[in-house]
């Protein structure tokens, strides 16, 4: 079953963790991290109750630690995409990217999972292990920040 | 709400590569493989038959060699031998799977239960090779698997043979197994037979946590899945946890990559002191497996 859901997911997963490591061989470190984590766990204390909740919060862990362990090669690999990028991709918001980028991460995600993956709060507050009112404040909270880095980048 | 729909469409257009689907079956097999791996309950003595049979197979699908390699000689008792699997599709796609051979145990039956556990094990490899062989030169992917053993330990007493199968494609070894043998009394020892009785379990646990632990305070290049991560943080080593013994009689557990760390770490060894142990040895002279 948990493997069915990983070969289905597999994308959505890597979205995820690219959208931490902004390259390509670091997301598929993380997805093959978190997958064997994931088994390994399932192996030893059975099912979890909500199998995408779980595997979401073990992917997301592994994610933050990988870029937290790998913060150099990161923002070089980022600062190349944006430059490789910038040539030919005009339509694409770069404020509003880089301001999504500068986001910490504990509202980055809770936007990429409730905007981007479509969960729901209350399912996003069980992945993060966080309470309801918790998620729904820092989703706020991300999104006046990604505003509020708008408007001062037009101010320049 | 016309930003979010941006950001979205940003994220969206990820381009997924076609690596994906590859390694997200590769790490799935990786932990069925390793159920597969552990020496199975029914002593089956490998037959001459069976290897023909599958030599045989392999000359049908692929150019293929096989070598009977004698070693030196190894000790005085117990020599090793070898065979191989070698298919060499294209400079991506190839495997290189050798078997170690025992011979001259006094024990028969362990010899034979040996040599049928490390035939299975390759022949399994292979298979898996085989199967995923014809995906990947379509997708024109990389497959490489590099298999074999080396002789960890060889006194007159003892021999530590470990295997490994290493993932060409990925980067360091996959898994590392262990097996140690008394050459005197013709017995593979395991780690429950060191010990008086299970407390070993606690003691080598809370020895290798604190060790995690102190490495990853000293050094950040170092991550253990060890502390507040709930999922996957080391709690317990298994009752037969992989190991071996040094020259010098040291006790030595391995972790397979991805067993208690991120794949980076790679397969990871802890050579225990043997002060922390000697109460709970069978045997903690100089006589003993495992030497003060």
């Amino acid at each position: 079953m948990l493997q069915q859901y990983i070969l289905k997911n597999k994308e959505a997963h890597y979205k995820m963790a690219f959208s931490y490591t902004k390259s390509k061989e670091d997301a598929l470190d993380v997805v093959q991290d978190s997958i064997e984590k994931a088994l390994r766990s399932y192996k030893k204390n059975g099912a979890p109750d909500h199998l995408n909740s779980w595997f979401y919060r073990i992917l997301i862990n592994t994610a933050i630690d990988y870029t937290r362990k790998n913060k150099r090669i990161t923002l070089m690999e980022q600062e190349k995409m944006e430059f490789l990028l910038e040539a030919e991709d005009q339509y694409r918001n770069f404020d509003l990217e880089t301001a999504m980028e500068k986001l910490p991460n504990a509202y980055k995600t809770i936007i990429v999972l409730r905007f981007f993956e479509d969960l729901k709060i209350s399912d996003i507050a069980e992945v993060l292990g966080e309470n309801v009112n918790t998620v729904k404040t820092r989703l706020y909270k991300g999104l006046e920040l990604l505003k509020i880095e708008m408007k001062e980048d037009d101010n320049e | 709400m016309n930003k979010l729909d941006d950001l979205k469409k940003i994220y969206d257009s990820t381009e997924i590569t076609d690596e994906l689907e590859f390694k997200v079956r590769q790490s799935i097999r990786r932990t069925k493989l390793k159920n597969g791996m552990q020496l199975g309950k029914k002593f089956a003595i490998a037959s001459v038959a069976s290897l023909i049979i599958f030599t045989g197979m392999v000359n049908i699908n692929q150019s293929f060699a096989m070598a009977m390699s004698e070693l030196p000689v190894i000790g005085a008792v117990v020599k090793v031998l070898s065979y191989r699997f070698d298919v060499i599709e294209n400079d991506n796609v190839n495997a290189d799977i050798e078997a170690p051979v025992i011979s001259g145990l006094e024990d028969e039956v362990l010899e034979n239960a040996l040599n049928e556990k490390y035939y299975e094990e390759s022949k399994a490899l292979y298979d898996d090779f085989i199967e995923e062989m014809g995906e990947i030169i379509e997708m024109d992917g990389h497959l490489g698997v590099d298999s074999g053993y080396v002789v960890m330990t060889d006194t007159d007493k003892i021999l530590s043979i470990g295997r490994y199968v290493v993932n060409t494609v990925g980067s360091s070894s996959t898994t590392v197994q262990y097996d140690t043998i008394d050459k005197e009394e013709g017995i593979l020892i395991t780690l429950p037979g060191l010990f008086k009785d299970d407390a070993y379990i606690k003691r080598l646990s809370d020895y290798i946590i604190e060790t995690m632990k102190s490495e990853m305070a000293n050094d950040d290049s170092k991550v253990y899945w060890v502390g507040d991560d709930q999922f996957s943080s080391f709690e317990s080593i298994d009752a037969n946890q992989s190991f071996y013994i040094t020259e010098e009689g040291k006790l030595v557990l391995s972790f397979d990559k991805y067993e208690i760390a991120p794949g980076y770490m790679g397969v990871i060894t802890f050579e225990i002191p043997t002060e922390i142990i000697s109460d709970l040895l069978v045997n903690s002279t100089d006589e003993g497996y495992v030497k003060p």
